[in-house]
């Protein structure tokens, strides 16, 4: 049966292609659609997560049709917003990206882009209207976008003598961590020997998107990165590791040794870097004890987040750091066979504990399930801080979308992620104790 | 706008190429000439529903002057026809390319805001809509109260008598909310001997009337090749006298239902009874004396 759904935190499919292409270096969006479309990822997620984009924000380039483009077409005024983003925005490939109303009418998308090509611009186009889905489905159908049209552009990549291995299913800004994830999962894969593909962020351009097709390997950590990998498996044969969830703390060791294992690499030299990363982590659990036993670590909690950020925290923070998981809430919602998945990997760490997994968005259904909960932390977004408080219990803001953090190049994956988890986690803990100080 | 409306609306749907335009245009020119004040808006992107009003003469839509220009006036995409008929295309783009059902939503609402109503307080507006009602867009003239109401051209033609039923689907659907309820069919093209009757026991079977039976007529086609109505073209022809019947209907008769649409499997069953009659008609059979 239809339910509403009550704060949705997963915006449409214009706004996950916004979120690729202001991620990619040089990447100039061109959106062909109604003036609010821009605003509104503007309100919405970049004044919130990322501040002004390079080419996004308020400033971003729009065709802001109105009605009579809407009745005869738009083609010409895209082909006008296109001649003047590119006198106006110097880029090194710019993407048009529509929104309802222009696929709505069928307004010829490939026509245009074809002729913006012939006059030499780099330019592609994504048909990402907000009727095919959310943030994560924007985010899939631009990177396959990419990855079909780019060869278009006619130029060729810098030929590679390195293990390349590209990373897919971080959908930037909806992944708060995104850019110090993907520079925390990158670093990992370099101890092994692994040239990263990282895609987004600093210094990621079109030279990295050109070099996609030359990747060794597909890592995939999260749902929405298969439709990627299985792109470029049928496209190019490029085998694809997928794993569960986020990798974070000891998890992370599993990820380079199925790595190591899929490539053939040193096995002893990816034991070593495991040894070297654990015994960091290990010591700084060993510095936080006094502490987690005297404030009262072992708490059950509730964690509100993208799923793969939900099967790879509570692993962390259940497995590793002995916290009781009381409510897991997936919001992002993953496909039904992800879900099976991802049940059974929750599962292998709370059994016994009495656990419960839900799939939602529903801020309304969030809150009850939070509130019926007897969770002692609540570990979300900004949109379950009022229940928190509400419970009268810790709260710490993890996923999208966040308000009260600042969050630039801190990672929540790998092994530094899992002592920034340690530090965040810790901190919301403490500063909830109501310890003070003593006057002397 | 309902409080205010001026005059009657009148929307007239059917399948394209069933004589919307004609039977509209030979409606206005014989409510015309019974000395009333009248407007026709087609509202159909080939824009050519009031051509026999006006001599062939061009035209401007209204969607090419708002595209033209930011302010458009009455005078500029209007134009007088026989009788008085103020002539008014809504227009659209071309084939293959943009919306043309916001359109004729935008041209609607436009000439609204113009207040064309009030300001040439027409005692007769008639909308001729385009073919089917494809989407939402066609839909606006029998929603929102703009149309009382709707009148359906079909002939005996099945694919006719489909577009009909979607089109009693679409006023089934808008009419408990205040869109306009249905006054009755028009039967075109008459010609066959089973016409009648089959369009008769369609109208039966869905809860309607026939207000019009218009007989295929060599006098429409020549009127047209005129680029006149027949009214204006053979005034004294029995096809005038059709012609005038049906605006004396529209004028007199405020009738209207909201029509029964048959179902998929219903609307098909009843077609090959008709199928079966026909076959039979044409090849002779006659079962217990009876005749259709």
């Amino acid at each position: 049966m239809a339910h509403h759904i009550e704060g949705s935190r997963n915006s449409c499919a214009l706004h996950g292609a916004l979120q690729v292409i202001g991620a990619i270096e040089g990447a100039v969006p061109v959106i062909h659609s109604t003036a609010g479309c821009g605003m509104q990822h503007h309100l919405g997620i970049t004044r919130l997560n990322a501040g002004n984009d390079t080419f996004g924000g308020p400033s971003v380039s729009s065709s802001n049709i109105s009605q009579k483009h809407i009745v005869f077409g738009g083609g010409s005024r895209l082909r006008e917003q296109l001649k003047n983003t590119v006198k106006i925005i110097q880029g090194e490939l710019y993407v048009i990206v529509t929104g309802c109303s222009t696929e709505m009418v069928g307004d010829d998308i490939p026509a245009m882009t074809k002729e913006g090509r012939e006059q030499d611009f780099p330019v592609i186009y994504a048909n990402t209207p907000g009727f095919r889905g959310d943030v994560h489905q924007g985010y899939q159908l631009t990177i396959k976008a990419l990855i079909e049209q780019l060869p278009k552009l006619g130029k060729v990549a810098e030929p590679v003598s390195d293990s390349i291995v590209n990373i897919w299913g971080i959908v930037p800004q909806q992944d708060p961590f995104w850019f110090g994830n993907l520079e925390e999962i990158g670093r990992l894969l370099e101890t092994v020997g692994l040239k990263p593909n990282l895609l987004f962020g600093n210094g990621q351009g079109l030279a990295a998107w050109q070099q996609v097709p030359e990747a060794v390997l597909n890592l995939v950590v999260s749902v929405w990165g298969e439709t990627p990998a299985q792109l470029l498996e049928e496209r190019y044969g490029t085998p694809a590791l997928v794993l569960d969830a986020l990798p974070v703390g000891r998890a992370s060791g599993r990820m380079l040794q199925a790595v190591t294992e899929r490539l053939h690499l040193d096995t002893r030299r990816a034991e070593r870097v495991i040894q070297d990363e654990e015994n960091r982590l290990t010591n700084h659990l060993a510095a936080l004890a006094d502490t987690y036993y005297r404030s009262g670590f072992q708490r059950e909690f509730a964690l509100v987040g993208e799923s793969a950020q939900v099967a790879g925290f509570s692993e962390f923070l259940a497995g590793t750091l002995g916290m009781i998981p009381r409510l897991l809430i997936m919001t992002d919602n993953p496909p039904d066979h992800a879900r099976e998945t991802l049940y059974s990997y929750v599962t292998s760490f709370v059994e016994g504990y009495g656990t419960e997994l839900f799939f939602s968005e529903d801020h309304g259904e969030i809150t009850d399930r939070l509130r019926s909960s007897s969770a002692e932390l609540v570990l979300g977004s900004a949109l379950e801080k009022e229940v928190a408080f509400e419970m009268g219990v810790p709260f710490l803001e993890l996923s999208f979308p966040l308000v009260e953090r600042v969050v630039l190049n801190r990672c929540t994956v790998g092994y530094r992620g899992a002592i920034t988890l340690l530090e965040d986690v810790g901190s919301a803990l403490l500063a909830a104790s109501g310890h003070r100080i003593q006057e002397a | 706008m309902s409080e205010k409306k001026q005059g009657k609306h009148v929307a007239i749907y059917g399948k394209g190429g069933i004589g919307k335009s004609t039977t509209t245009s030979n409606i206005s020119a014989a409510l015309a000439e019974a000395g009333y004040r009248v407007i026709q808006i087609g509202c159909d992107p080939k824009s050519d529903s009031t051509t026999i009003l006006r001599g062939g003469n061009d035209l401007p839509t209204v969607l090419d002057t708002l595209r033209e220009q930011s302010k458009v006036r009455i005078e500029d995409v209007s134009a007088v026809g026989f009788g008085g008929v103020l002539c008014i295309e809504a227009g659209g783009p071309v084939p293959g390319v943009g919306c043309a059902g916001r359109g004729i939503n935008a041209a609607v609402e436009l000439l609204q805001e113009l207040k064309l109503f009030e300001e040439y307080k027409p005692d007769f507006v008639l909308y001729d809509v385009l073919g089917d009602v494809v989407c939402g867009g066609f839909a606006v003239p029998i929603r929102d109260g703009i149309a009382d109401r709707v009148f359906v051209v079909t002939s005996s033609d099945f694919m006719a008598v489909f577009a009909a039923n979607n089109l009693f689907k679409a006023v089934n659907k808008y009419a408990p909310s205040g869109g306009a309820r249905l006054g009755g069919v028009i039967a075109n093209s008459i010609q066959a001997a089973y016409a009648k009757s089959l369009i008769d026991d369609f109208t039966d079977q869905t809860g309607t009337t026939v207000v019009g039976y218009v007989p295929r007529s060599i006098t429409v086609a020549q009127s047209e090749l005129y680029g006149k109505t027949v009214i204006e073209a053979l005034p004294e022809s029995g096809q005038a006298q059709v012609y005038r019947n049906l605006a004396r209907y529209i004028d007199e008769n405020e009738e209207s239902v909201i029509p029964k649409p048959l179902n998929a499997p219903e609307l098909k069953r009843w077609a090959r009874s008709w199928g079966d009659r026909i076959f039979e008609v044409e090849s002779g059979v006659v079962h217990n004396m009876a005749s259709i």
